[in-house]
Order: C-alpha cells, then sequence, then structure tokens
C-alpha cells in the first residue's frame, strides 16, 4: 500500500462508505473487479483462431531463464495472457519439472515495475527519450563513423548462449573488440578452473545415480547450484535406485542439499582441502597395491596429512574422517564434489584440487566423473561467468580504459563489494548502456537505458551451463504480446546495432525472429530429424521446444596440479562470513518477485528478511536471541540485520543471505533487508582471480534493538507432537532388516 | 494437466489480451457465411418443429431447479440485443451462439464474427444490425458489460453443469438446453439483454448440489 496516499483514518473512512472491496484497492474510485452487473466488461474475440476456447488454456513451449541452467518450460496461455509455468518433458535439462524460481518467471513478466521507455541521462537524471533519439544516440557512440576505438568497447553480461551469444560475439568483432565480461555471483567458475587443468574439461559430467556414495564438500547440487532441477532428479535417482546412495556434505553453513544428507559434517571454512587430503590418506590406508598404481606426486601430497593433523586443523574429529574414509571405501564407485563454500577462499583452488585427487585416489574418474563431450555447435554453448571479470571491469574502469559499455543481464552495481568502489570507478566509463527489464541498480545507474521484452515476450534460443550427456538448445518464444509497446527484443537490438556497424551478413534479417529462422533452416540434416520442410522443422522445433543436437564423445586425461595450503591460524575473536546462497532469491535477481519473497527460505524458514544465521554456542556467547539485530562488521563495512539461531552451521561462522538489501530494483526489492556482499573483503582465489566469496572475516555485536523474526513454523522441533514419525537408525534396522547407513 | 502441441506462429497476431479483441482481418466470403446463414435458418427451423421446444414443458427430468430470487438492475449493454427474437421467435438453440459453454467453465460471449456470419445477410436494415456492421467494420468488437458473475474464489464451471443436466442426463434432449439454462440465468428467452433474476450466491449453489445430490466438499468450488 506504501504507493498510494491513504492513512488509516482513511482506509478506515472507506471502509465504511464502501465495502472491502473497494478498501482493499486503496482508493475511491469503483474497482473493476466486482459482481455487481454492468461494472466490468466482457468482450469477445472479433474472429477466433479455431483453437482458443475461452477458458481452457493452451501450453506453448519456451526456455526458462531464471538461472543460467536453461530448463525447458511449458507456458500455460490462456485468452492471450500467459498464467502458469511448468517443466517441458522434452527438455533433458529438467525432463519436465520446474524449480520454484522457473515457477515465479512469471511474475517477473507482470512485474509493475518493469522498464516501459528508453531513459537517458540528462542532467544528472535520468528522462524518458524516445527509441529514435535512443538508437540515434547508440549509433553516435558506437556506430562505424563514432571513432570508438574497439578495445574501449565492452558488453558486460550474465551466462549468455545460444543465438544471443553469436550475435554478441558477432557484434563485439565488429567493434573489434575482446572485452566480454560475463558475470555470475552464483558460479562454479573455480571448480571449472581445476577441471580444467585436472581433467582437460571445465564441465565433465556427473554420474550421480552411478554413484553409491556422494562426499559433497559444500557443493548445494539440490539448491543454489549449477543445475538445479537436473541435479534434483539426479539425486532422486541416486537414492532411490537398487542401493541407496549415501549423501556426506561437509560444509561450513547447511545448505538444502546439506539438509538432505545422512551425515552432515559442520568444517572450519577453507579446510576442505586438508580434510579431502586426509580422507584420501585412510582411504589408501593399508591398500599397497592401490598406493603403488598412483602417481608419485599422489603419493607424497597424501601421505603428509595424518588424522590427528587434519582433525586439528579441520575441527572435523578424527573418527569421522575415519568413518568417511570406511565409508567411501566399501561404496565404489563413489562421486566426490566442491562447491561453493570450498571455492570461495585465497587457496580455493587448492582445495577444489586436492578434492579432485580424493576422486582420483578412489578410482572416480570415468566412472561418476565422466566426460561431457562436445556439441556440434561450440558457438551456441554456453560462456559461465564468474567474479574474475567484475574485478576486471572495476579495473578497467579505474584506469579509464573504457569509453562504452553495454550491460545485460547482471547487476554488477548490486554485486559488487563495497571495497571494490565499483560505483565510483563506473564514474569513469563516458556512456553506459543498460539493456535490462527492471530498474536494478545497474540500470538506474546507467547513462542510456533500454527497455528490452521480459523473457515471456521475446525470442531466443539457450544451452544449459551443464549439460546432461544429450546436448540440448532449448528455444525460447513469445508466450503472449509484449505488455507494453515501448520495449524491445534483446536479439532485435542486437541485430540493430551490427547493423548500425554495417556488418553485411546481418542487413538482410528485419528482425531476429527471422534471424532464428533462417539460423534454423541452416541447420544441418542430423539435427531436423524427420522434418519434411524448413518449415516444417521450424513448427516441430518451436512445438517440442528442444533441440537435441547431439554429442561428440571426449575423453578425461588426469593430471596433477601443484597443491599447497596456507598455515591455518585460529583466532577465537573473530567469525568467518558466509554470505548464503538459497535457491530463491539466488544472487539478488528474484528479489523482486513477491512470490521467492514470501517463500520460506529452505533452512531458516524466514520470509521477506536478511537475518544473521548463527551457532546455538555462538548465540549464547554473544549472549542474543533470536530476533536481536547485531552488526556483522567487517573491515570493509557492517550490515545489521536479526539473529537467527540454528545448529546447522559452524560456531565460528556467521551466514548472511545473499539477495536482499537493493537500494533499487522497484517496490518489492528496494530497501529490504540487507547484502552480505557489500560487506566482503576483497580477497580473490590466488590461482583463478576469482573472488573469494567467503574469506571475509567479521565481528558481531549486539545492537540493542530486538523484534519478532518473521518466518514460518515457530519452533524447530515437533514439541512431541509426532508431526513427522521418526524412529532411530537402530529401531528401523532391526525391524525393517536394511542396512543402509552405517 | 493437457498439453496443447500448438506453435505460435500465426497465434502471437491473432489473440489479444483478456478484454480485448483479436485482431485479424476478417475475411469476407460471401459464399460462406450464405450457407452459415442458411444453416441457421434450417436449424431453426428444426428447431421450432420440435415437440420438445413447445412452452410449458414438463421440466428437465432427474433435476431440481434452484430455488432463489434476485431482483437485478437493468444493465445498459453497447447494443440491446434482442435475446426473445433468437431464442423464443427463432428457436436457436443457446449453445449455438454461447458455443464454448460444453467446452469450459465460461460459456462465452459469442465472437463478432458468428454475430456476423447471419447478419450478413439477415435483418440489415434493423438499427441494432447497422450498430453490429459498424462494429465489425471497423474490426471491434463491442464492449458488453457483466451481467451474470461469480466470485474469483468459487470455480464454477458451465461444461460440468451441462453434463449432469443435459448430456449426461437420461431423458433428456439437447434442444431443451434452454430451461436448464434458466436454472441461473432465468427465462432469458424473454429478455432482450440479460438481467440477472438469480441470486447466484452460495446459499443458491449449495440449495441444488443438495437438492440435485451435486458434490458438496468445499474445494469442489472453492480451489
Amino acid at each position: 500500500m506504501s504507493g498510494n496516499d491513504i492513512n488509516r483514518r482513511d482506509f478506515l473512512k472507506i471502509l465504511g462508505w464502501s465495502g472491502v472491496g473497494v478498501a482493499v484497492a486503496g482508493c475511491d474510485r469503483p474497482t473493476t473487479v466486482t459482481l455487481e452487473e454492468g461494472k466490468e466488461e466482457v468482450v469477445a474475440y472479433l474472429q477466433p483462431e479455431e483453437y482458443v476456447i475461452p477458458g481452457v488454456g493452451v501450453w506453448f513451449a519456451s526456455t526458462c531463464q531464471q538461472c543460467p541452467a536453461g530448463c525447458g518450460v511449458h507456458g500455460r496461455v490462456r485468452e492471450g495472457r500467459v498464467l502458469k509455468m511448468e517443466g517441458n518433458p522434452d527438455s533433458p535439462i529438467n525432463k519436465g519439472k520446474l524449480c520454484q524460481m522457473g515457477q515465479a518467471g512469471v511474475q517477473g513478466h507482470y512485474n509493475p515495475d518493469r522498464l516501459k521507455k528508453p531513459m537517458l541521462r540528462k542532467g544528472g537524471a535520468l528522462a524518458e527519450v524516445s527509441w529514435e533519439e535512443a538508437l540515434a544516440l547508440l549509433e553516435q557512440k558506437t556506430g562505424s563513423a563514432s571513432g570508438l576505438a574497439g578495445d574501449r568497447f565492452a558488453w558486460f553480461t550474465g551466462t549468455v548462449s545460444g543465438h544471443q551469444s553469436v550475435l554478441l560475439s558477432a557484434h563485439l568483432a565488429a567493434m573489434g573488440s575482446k572485452n566480454h565480461f560475463i558475470h555470475e555471483t552464483i558460479n562454479n567458475a573455480v571448480v571449472r578452473a581445476v577441471n580444467q587443468d585436472m581433467l582437460g574439461e571445465a564441465m565433465p559430467r556427473y554420474d550421480l545415480p552411478a554413484a553409491k556414495m556422494v562426499l559433497s564438500f559444500g557443493a548445494d547440487l539440490v539448491g543454489a547450484g549449477a543445475s538445479p532441477v537436473h541435479f534434483s532428479g539426479e539425486y532422486a535417482k541416486f537414492r532411490t535406485g537398487s542401493q541407496r546412495g549415501v549423501l556426506v556434505q561437509v560444509e561450513p553453513k547447511m545448505t538444502l542439499t546439506g539438509g538432505s544428507a545422512d551425515l552432515w559434517v559442520p568444517i572450519r571454512p577453507g579446510t576442505e582441502g586438508i580434510l579431502a587430503l586426509g580422507i584420501a590418506k585412510q582411504v589408501l590406508l593399508g591398500d599397497e597395491v592401490k598406493l603403488a598404481g598412483l602417481p608419485e606426486n599422489i603419493r607424497t601430497l597424501v601421505t603428509g596429512y595424518d588424522v590427528e593433523k587434519v582433525a586439528s586443523i579441520t575441527g572435523v574429529t578424527g573418527d569421522r574422517i575415519m568413518r568417511i574414509a570406511k565409508l567411501l571405501k566399501e561404496r565404489s564407485p563413489s562421486l566426490v564434489l566442491a562447491g561453493a563454500s570450498v571455492e570461495g577462499h585465497a587457496h580455493g583452488y587448492q582445495s577444489a584440487a586436492a578434492i579432485m585427487v580424493l576422486n582420483i585416489v578412489l578410482g572416480n574418474i570415468g566412472k561418476t566423473v565422466l566426460p561431457s563431450g562436445s556439441s556440434a555447435f561450440p558457438q551456441m554453448e554456453a560462456k559461465a561467468g564468474g567474479t574474475r571479470d567484475l574485478l576486471a571491469l572495476a579495473d578497467a574502469a579505474d584506469k579509464k580504459a573504457l569509453d562504452v559499455v553495454f550491460f545485460h543481464g547482471a547487476n554488477p552495481v548490486y554485486t559488487a563489494p563495497a571495497a571494490l568502489g565499483l560505483n565510483d570507478k563506473l564514474k569513469n566509463i563516458p556512456f553506459k548502456v543498460a539493456f535490462a527489464v527492471y530498474p536494478d541498480e545497474t540500470a538506474m545507474s546507467a547513462d542510456l537505458v533500454l527497455p528490452i521484452l521480459s523473457v515471456h515476450e521475446d525470442w531466443g534460443t539457450h544451452m544449459g551451463v551443464y549439460q546432461p550427456e544429450q546436448k540440448s538448445i532449448s528455444i525460447q518464444q513469445p508466450l503472449m504480446e509484449r505488455l507494453y509497446p515501448d520495449t524491445k527484443g534483446f536479439g532485435d537490438l542486437l541485430l540493430a546495432l551490427l547493423k548500425v556497424r554495417q556488418v553485411k551478413e546481418y542487413e538482410s534479417f528485419a528482425d531476429y525472429y527471422g534471424y532464428l529462422k533462417n539460423a534454423f533452416a541452416a541447420l544441418p540434416a542430423s539435427v531436423k530429424g524427420d522434418a519434411v520442410s524448413d518449415e516444417d522443422f521450424w513448427g516441430k522445433s518451436l512445438q517440442k521446444g528442444v533441440l537435441n543436437v547431439g554429442t561428440v564423445a571426449g575423453s578425461l586425461n588426469p593430471r596433477m596440479v601443484e597443491i599447497s595450503f596456507p598455515e591455518f591460524k585460529s583466532d577465537a575473536q573473530e567469525y568467518y562470513l558466509v554470505p548464503s546462497a538459497r535457491l530463491g532469491l539466488w544472487d539478488g535477481r528474484h528479489a523482486n518477485l513477491p512470490w521467492l519473497q514470501e517463500a520460506p527460505d529452505q533452512i531458516s524458514k524466514v520470509v521477506w528478511t536478511s537475518w544473521v544465521e548463527m551457532h546455538p554456542a555462538t548465540a549464547a556467547k554473544l549472549g542474543v536471541k533470536e530476533g536481536d539485530f547485531v552488526k556483522v562488521t567487517s573491515a570493509q563495512g557492517a550490515v545489521e540485520a536479526q539473529v537467527y539461531v540454528y545448529k546447522g552451521i559452524h560456531p565460528q561462522v556467521i551466514a548472511v543471505p545473499m539477495g536482499q538489501g537493493h537500494e533499487e530494483y522497484g517496490r518489492y526489492a528496494k530497501g529490504r533487508g540487507v547484502n552480505p556482499l557489500k560487506i566482503l573483503a576483497p580477497v580473490t582465489d590466488a590461482k583463478t582471480g576469482e573472488l573469494a566469496l567467503y574469506g571475509t572475516r567479521v565481528t558481531v555485536a549486539q545492537s540493542g534493538r530486538r523484534e519478532v523474526l518473521v518466518k514460518l513454523m515457530g519452533s524447530e522441533t515437533q514439541l512431541g507432537r509426532k508431526m513427522v514419525s521418526t524412529v532411530t537408525a537402530s529401531v528401523f534396522d532391526r525391524t525393517e532388516g536394511t542396512k543402509n547407513v552405517t | 494437466m493437457s498439453h496443447g502441441y500448438l506453435s505460435l506462429h500465426g497465434y502471437l497476431s491473432l489473440s489479444g489480451p483478456v478484454g480485448s479483441s483479436g485482431v485479424a482481418a476478417p475475411h469476407y466470403r460471401g459464399s460462406r457465411y450464405f450457407l452459415m446463414a442458411l444453416a441457421a435458418m434450417v436449424l431453426g427451423f428444426f428447431l421450432a418443429m420440435s415437440s420438445a421446444w413447445a412452452d410449458g414443458g414438463t421440466g428437465v427430468p432427474n433435476a431440481v431447479p434452484p430455488k432463489g430470487e434476485y431482483e437485478g438492475k437493468n444493465v445498459e449493454q453497447p447494443i440491446e440485443f434482442p435475446h426473445n427474437i433468437h431464442v423464443d421467435v427463432n428457436k436457436i438453440n443457446c449453445m449455438y451462439c454461447h458455443t464454448y459453454a460444453r467446452r469450459s467453465k465460461v460459456a462465452g460471449i459469442p465472437p463478432t464474427s458468428k454475430c456476423m456470419g447471419c447478419h450478413l445477410v439477415i435483418a440489415t436494415d434493423k438499427p441494432r444490425i447497422k450498430k453490429l456492421t459498424e462494429y465489425w467494420e471497423k474490426k471491434e468488437p463491442p464492449r458488453w458489460k457483466k451481467v451474470h458473475d461469480v466470485p474469483d474464489f468459487v470455480h464454477f464451471t458451465h461444461e460440468k453443469h451441462l453434463k449432469r443436466f443435459v448430456f449426461d442426463n437420461e431423458g433428456m434432449s439437447v434442444d431443451r438446453v434452454p430451461e436448464v439454462c434458466a436454472f441461473c440465468h432465468g427465462e432469458v428467452k424473454k429478455m432482450t439483454v440479460a438481467h440477472k433474476v438469480k441470486p447466484l450466491n452460495m446459499g443458491f449453489c449449495a440449495r441444488c448440489h443438495e437438492a440435485n445430490k451435486g458434490p458438496f466438499d468445499c474445494w469442489k468450488c472453492h480451489k
């Protein structure tokens, strides 16, 4: 109601006059939602399509764009409006399933704060301009006659793939630039680098169902991971196969995947690699044959990590280490994974490499870690991003090395730590153009804002960042007509930009739809299958929504890399800050979707705000209870939020979820909660240059305020009500006769 | 959940948002519309001959009509559509125009193209038809005012009610459908534009469901 000038007294007056219906609408004009006769209009079609039956939905295939996984979707369309998303069963990525972020995509499309007109910064403030003016300015600044040197131009995007990526690369080539910054805060860039160096492939395929055990170091498979829906399906197969797989999760703060584990092990942040080597030593103990079969450098590395030493560094007890090693020995093949909590340190690469060593020691390469092969269309494959390019942008801006930067699908002004000073450095870039759907922080600080179509109004093709065995291109098609006439498609704009540079190849295309149709006609016969004509193939592709493009077999060649760890010092005064990610608000891009704001966090059940998660022992030490406001201070800044106490966190860790604390981004996101990314220390992974998201130390102090923390579920226990009945493992073993969990 | 596999090509240009029109150009094919008009007249003739249609019929079999009255207001419509001429005089079946009633939760206002199917040749000199023709030529459907409605938290479906009282109802013939429609809409055949004469509230629905052994779970309607 904040948008309406109505106070409580007016509200009650209106309520008295006209009944609840009018009062809820918040003003005294008649509401359009009424049962009263003759108030609402009901308008028939002039001449309907034959398949249109008012009140009955028709489903069209498209692609979800809520995260880089690229799930196939079916959108329900009724009377020309898209109403509901479901998974597309033909997609090899999500196989008919969809997560809550995908479901909420439709709310992004109808978001009332969408950008509706181009805006240009005039005298410090953004003012609406016409498309003619905006495009003329683009031509003036970036056209062939602009005199703009190629290396002074850059694109800054989120993950891109498909034909948009092809056009974007073509535009960069036409500009004579190599500057394509790709930024994703939730990424697996360090693991990819390790995979590339140690296996020869950045994103191998993980065969979860083939594994009898998964040991995950902070890899949030079913939550904020590379392909949440795909791995949820794989996880289900892993758990329900002939022998139920065992999941052991080692991490500083419980993730959604950790919540599903058989054994959840809290660990001192940054020591995961040490634990992996300690487990490797235990696995090899007494197995002379296996030990002899390993390369010399692995043998020497592993032998240095005795149980006692590992236990003292990691805080994981010796018998637990031996128990995990025993499980791994019994359950082969297994799969060991590294996730965000491993990557996010100055030695993240070393830790992830140590974890890969454990995979090699266990003989998992070629059994559960498989070559993903390549597709026949490398130019369409997803260009995955990380945080290194965020730092690179700040650096380039600082050095005044860029004159024009185009932003699309990323919000660096929000995700950049304050220590980077990005806001100030961006002022050195004279012309910043945002191709944006929403008024996010980056768009609002740009010089020219171009409103683009929502994902449900635009054309596109996509390849997910993680490709399962069957590689595929997923098609995005409009599910309804554009809501705002003054918005343009991203592909259409890319074509317009290419035309500005007089790239002959693209001049014949009237629009992106025409370009895509032409590109589909040019695909090889192997992809076209049984289609009898190009038109037939196009129609069939749109119906199915997914093109299976075949996989060229690859191979993995395990190799060792240099692994060394810093000395781990213990400083009890400070806490490790975990900016936790969740399947919901993601990196903050979904904070403007009320459905995801009101969907409780999977672990804490908190809604609509930020919180500071800590262990009961930590809370006792600090003398705080749930609901108390605390100030979390790093050398780079401070955030203040309410305490949430939970056992699923290491006592030396403080977690503040990512996603809130927007300064812009529309009515649902703005001014809500805090953004932990802002107080991160500018620490990077030494090898890859990725921002070390988990490398910040903080102090915590009570701020004296207290409010009820708004969350679902008032109690962590069932208070003896037996809503979910449980039995102990020994009772289950006795009565059901299984021996699943040791 | 039924997934209709239909490509979107062509779709975009044809369907508008709720409460607005399709925008396809009408195709004037005289012969086609003449045949449609002829069909309508034949249908009318057939219905006129039907004995079951006679006024004062014996009532719908296996049904207890719902009880309840409501004094609705007169709603001014863009065209004073005469239901009485169509239904009472010319004996056109309700579902000839409200064709979606048996297939969807909504009965649907007939598309303008359906009106013009007959009125390209019938009664073209009447002022109301002239007004209709103007709409058609402007490619703009009339903006009718809604008369019968239930709240959004009520899931009412025409399809299921027609199935129960007409199509799956032994001894009931389709040409007597106006008697079933009249349960909730009153004697529309005696009206020009629709006039709300039944309360359409929960008591009205519930009494009928009780009398006719309809489903009585809360979530049948409130879902």
